[in-house]
């Protein structure tokens, strides 16, 4: 639920830069959603899309999202996975069934911007 | 093409591509940027006063209040402590605990899922209007109960405590891992009621662990006093060596 305040707070972010640049578009913005960052991928895209034609330059502006996925560790033996075993499968190393736990970043940041000049101006930058 | 209003733009929606153009900007800034820097003012707003300030996690009903209430009963004779009461809606948890004669501020999010610095910041300011001159030992905010979005918003806490009940089950740490990721104190509440529900204190402990191995994990009952020392005994110590460890440091948070 909390991806809407988010998905506001990126695009606060590219209004500002816009302005920093004197950019008259956002054209791209890139994303980074590290895995345990606590972020629903699909309800941040959703919310990106519903607050972006607030202003006029970011109304269309794309988003790029760059999402690794998780690894998956051994509670017990310390064992790294990169897929998710079923709850009920042993860890091939100790046997414990139901102990694997994601592993991974929490980094929520703006990587990248792509700007385009008002009415044909270079950007400073 | 646009399919809208034939204009022949291109479907990635830049119309004059070929005249304009663009630059690509390296940024690397947290889209939470914004809601830190203003966690770390208040932050140090609460460390120019000398305040701890404790930021209070969990799902609905864990009763977060209800050990605040016991918390303050045993403490306040010795300790000067102001909360901030996160809700959706309506002051009840306010009132609750503002019966027990203590300055209280009702954050109300108006529907909002959690709290965030800036409303932090007006709570904390409205705070200092209630206590005056008389600085505060501990500021309490009680988060919105919710185990899930609360957990990426700091608020410029120096410990984030995290609740779960006996009844809501020992399988939620492995469910909601970034509340028990973010927080160095973990909180088994309602320990009383272990008879009755089928909740593994093991379990809990291993898999909070295995999320975050410098969580401390203390269970506890407000209603029948068990391990409720254990969690004022840590408050005292905090409290004692705020000097200079607590106060300086930007770093106790995460």
């Amino acid at each position: 639920m909390h991806e809407l305040s988010l998905a506001q707070n990126l695009i606060e972010q590219l209004v500002r830069l816009a302005a920093e640049q004197h950019a008259g578009r956002v054209v791209k913005a890139r994303v980074r959603i590290g895995p345990l960052a606590g972020v629903v991928v699909d309800s941040f895209g959703f919310g990106f899309d519903a607050v972006k034609s607030m202003f006029a330059v970011t109304c269309e502006t794309v988003l790029e999202l760059d999402c690794p996925s998780a690894g998956y560790r051994c509670l017990v033996c310390g064992r790294e996975d990169d897929q998710r075993k079923p709850a009920d499968a042993p860890c091939p190393d100790c046997g414990e069934k139901g102990k694997q736990f994601p592993v991974g970043d929490d980094e929520l940041i703006l990587l990248q911007v792509e700007l385009e000049g008002e009415d044909g101006d270079k950007i400073a930058g | 093409m646009c399919d809208q209003c034939g204009c022949h733009t291109p479907v990635d929606g830049n119309p004059a591509k070929e005249t304009k153009e663009t630059v690509t900007l390296t940024v690397k800034e947290s889209l939470l940027a914004a809601n830190d820097e203003q966690a770390a003012i208040n932050r140090r707003h609460a460390e120019s006063q000398g305040t701890v300030v404790i930021n209070l996690i969990s799902g609905p009903g864990a009763g977060k209040t209800t050990l605040l209430e016991k918390t303050i009963d045993i403490l306040d004779k010795e300790l000067k402590i102001g909360v901030l009461e996160g809700d959706i809606e309506t002051e009840r948890d306010a009132e609750r605990i503002r019966s027990h004669g203590i300055p209280v501020v009702a954050l109300t999010t108006g529907g909002a899922c959690h709290l965030d610095a800036p409303l932090v910041y007006r709570g904390l300011q409205q705070l200092d209007d209630l206590t005056g001159k008389d600085a505060l030992d501990i500021i309490f905010i009680e988060n919105v109960g919710n185990l899930v979005c609360p957990a990426t918003f700091a608020l410029g806490e120096h410990f984030r405590v995290v609740l779960l009940s006996v009844p809501e089950g020992s399988d939620k740490p492995a469910k909601y891992p970034r509340a028990f990721l973010t927080s160095q104190i973990f909180l088994v509440t309602k320990k009383d009621l272990l008879p009755h529900f089928d909740f593994s204190l093991e379990e809990v402990k291993s898999d909070a662990l295995g999320i975050n191995p410098s969580l401390q994990i203390l269970p506890l009952s407000a209603a029948s006093g068990e391990g409720v020392h254990d969690w004022i005994h840590w408050l005292r110590e905090i409290v004692k060596d705020r000097q200079p460890s607590v106060v300086a440091g930007e770093s106790l948070y995460r």
